[in-house]
C-alpha cells in the first residue's frame, strides 16, 4: 500500500499531473501533514500511510485556491464523499484535484462501523478489499419515551466542553460565518455550552451534509455520541426526500430553493409519540 | 366603564405558569390573517407572542432551536397557502425544511404537540382564531417546556 500510494503521487508529480501534494508523515506518534512540491522530496520516505484518518478534504480547500497547477490528495471513501458535498456547495474545484484512493483495510472498516469502505471508480492506488461492516443495532439508548430519549441526549451534551472539535474537525463546517460563534445563538460564559442548541445547530446543518465519517466522535473529548445524532438527522432527510449527502452531484432538497415538493405529511412530520 | 373592565380581566396578561407560544406570522398572508381576527374582535388565548417575517422562508431552523433553548413552549409557524406565497415559493422551502427540524426536535425527546406549520390566509380571521386556540390547548396539554426543567436542574 505504502509503496504504490509513493508510486502514484511521484507518477502525479512527475508527469505535470499535479504541481503540490499533501502527503501525511508520522512524528513521534502524531500525525503531520505536509505539502511536496518535489517528487524527490525526502519526506516521501517518512509517508504514513497506517489506519488513522485525517480530514483531507479540508487540505483541497485550503490549498487549491492558492497553488497553482493541480493538488494530488490521498483520499478514502470517506474524503471523497466530502468532496462531492463541499463541491455541490461551491467550496472546492474538484476538477484540479487528482485523487489517489487509499482502500481501508477490513479494521478500520469495522472500527467506524463503515458501510462503504471503497468504491472505486478508477482512481484506487491499490485494489479494495475491505467488505462494508455489518450494519450497528440501533443503539439501545434509543427509547420509546421522548423523556427518556431527552434525559439521555441533555446528559451526553452537559459533558460537553465546548473544545469546538466537532465543528473544526469536519471538512463538511465550511461557513466563514459560524452559527455556533453567534452569540445571538450560543453564549461565551457558560460551560457546558447553551445546550441542547449548541449541538442541534450542528446536527441540522449536518442532516443533508453529513457524510458519516465519525471523525467528530472519534475526536470528542466528552464521547458524546455526536454520529448517532447526525445519523438520526440524516435518516430524517433520507425518509422523507430519498436523499443521500455524497452519493451523487444531485444537490439536496432543503437547500434548492422553492423547488415543487410532494408536501404530504409534511406539516406533521412523521415521527409521532 | 364596567364591561370594559371585566374585558381587560378575560383578556389579563398569562402568568408565569402560563404555557409561552412564539408564532412566526408571514407579512403577507398570516400577519394580516391576525390583523382580520383583530378587527373582526375574535378572541383567543393571550398565550402568544407573536413575530412578523416577511416570508415563512426565512425563518431559519436555528430560530426555532433558539426559542425552545429561552423557555417557549411551543412555537408556530404561519403562512401563505402553497401557491399563494408572495415570493413565489418560499412556503415550499418552509415546508420541507419544517419536516426536519421537527422530526429532529421529536427525536430528542420534544413533545411534538409543541411544533406546528400552518397556512393562514389574509382573509382568514376565523381560522387564525381557531388556529391559536387549538394550539393553545395543545401546548397546555403539553404542559410547561421539559428543556426548561433540565436547563434549570444543570
Amino acid at each position: 500500500m505504502k509503496d504504490e500510494l509513493v508510486k502514484a503521487i511521484k507518477e502525479a508529480l512527475d508527469t505535470g499531473k499535479a504541481s503540490a501534494a499533501v502527503i501525511l508523515t508520522e512524528k513521534d506518534g502524531e500525525l503531520m501533514p505536509r505539502i511536496i512540491t518535489d517528487a524527490k522530496d525526502s519526506a516521501l520516505d517518512s509517508i504514513y500511510t497506517g489506519d488513522r484518518r485525517y480530514p483531507m478534504a479540508s487540505f483541497a480547500m485550503m490549498l487549491v485556491p492558492v497553488i497553482e497547477g493541480n493538488l494530488a490528495l490521498p483520499v478514502r471513501e470517506c474524503d471523497r464523499r466530502m468532496l462531492v458535498e463541499l463541491k455541490k456547495h461551491n467550496q472546492v474545484d474538484t476538477d484540479r484535484l487528482v485523487l489517489l484512493g487509499i482502500p481501508c483495510s477490513q479494521e478500520v472498516a469495522d472500527a467506524c462501523g463503515c458501510d462503504h469502505p471503497f468504491t472505486a471508480n478508477g482512481i484506487s492506488v491499490s485494489p479494495a478489499t475491505a467488505k462494508p461492516a455489518e450494519p450497528s443495532p440501533p443503539p439501545e439508548t434509543v427509547s420509546e419515551d421522548s423523556e427518556e430519549r431527552l434525559a439521555f441526549w441533555m446528559d451526553a451534551f452537559s459533558r460537553c466542553t465546548k473544545c469546538m472539535g466537532c465543528r473544526n474537525v469536519c471538512p463538511m463546517c465550511f461557513c466563514n460565518d459560524c452559527a455556533l460563534d453567534n452569540l445571538d445563538y450560543v453564549s461565551v460564559d457558560s460551560k457546558p455550552p447553551d445546550i441542547p442548541i449548541f449541538h442541534l445547530i450542528r446536527a441540522i446543518d449536518m442532516s443533508d451534509r453529513c457524510v458519516d465519517c465519525g471523525m467528530c466522535e472519534a475526536i470528542c473529548p466528552a464521547e458524546i455520541p455526536l454520529r448517532q445524532l447526525y445519523r438520526q438527522a440524516r435518516a430524517i432527510v433520507k425518509e422523507a426526500y430519498g436523499y443521500e449527502p455524497g452519493i451523487s452531484d444531485e444537490k439536496s432538497p432543503i437547500e434548492m430553493l422553492g423547488e415543487p415538493a410532494e408536501l404530504a405529511g409534511m406539516q406533521e412530520g412523521s415521527r409521532t409519540e | 366603564m364596567e364591561e370594559t373592565l371585566e374585558k381587560t380581566d378575560k383578556t389579563k396578561p398569562p402568568s408565569e405558569e402560563d404555557v409561552r407560544i412564539l408564532a412566526f406570522l408571514c407579512n403577507w398572508c398570516s400577519y394580516a390573517g391576525a390583523d382580520l381576527a383583530g378587527v373582526s374582535r375574535l378572541q383567543y388565548p393571550p398565550n402568544v407572542v407573536d413575530i412578523r417575517v416577511m416570508c415563512t422562508g426565512t425563518i431559519s431552523p436555528y430560530f426555532i432551536l433558539k426559542a425552545f433553548q429561552e423557555g417557549i413552549d411551543g412555537v408556530l409557524i404561519a403562512g401563505c397557502h402553497i401557491g399563494d406565497c408572495h415570493y413565489g415559493k418560499g412556503n415550499y422551502m418552509t415546508a420541507k425544511r419544517f419536516r426536519v427540524i421537527k422530526d429532529l426536535l421529536v427525536g430528542m425527546g420534544i413533545d411534538p404537540r409543541r411544533l406546528r406549520l400552518e397556512w393562514v390566509s389574509a382573509a382568514e380571521g376565523q381560522k387564525f382564531q381557531e388556529v391559536i386556540t387549538t394550539f393553545t390547548e395543545q401546548v397546555k396539554a403539553a404542559g410547561k417546556s421539559p428543556l426548561t426543567k433540565a436547563r434549570d436542574k444543570k
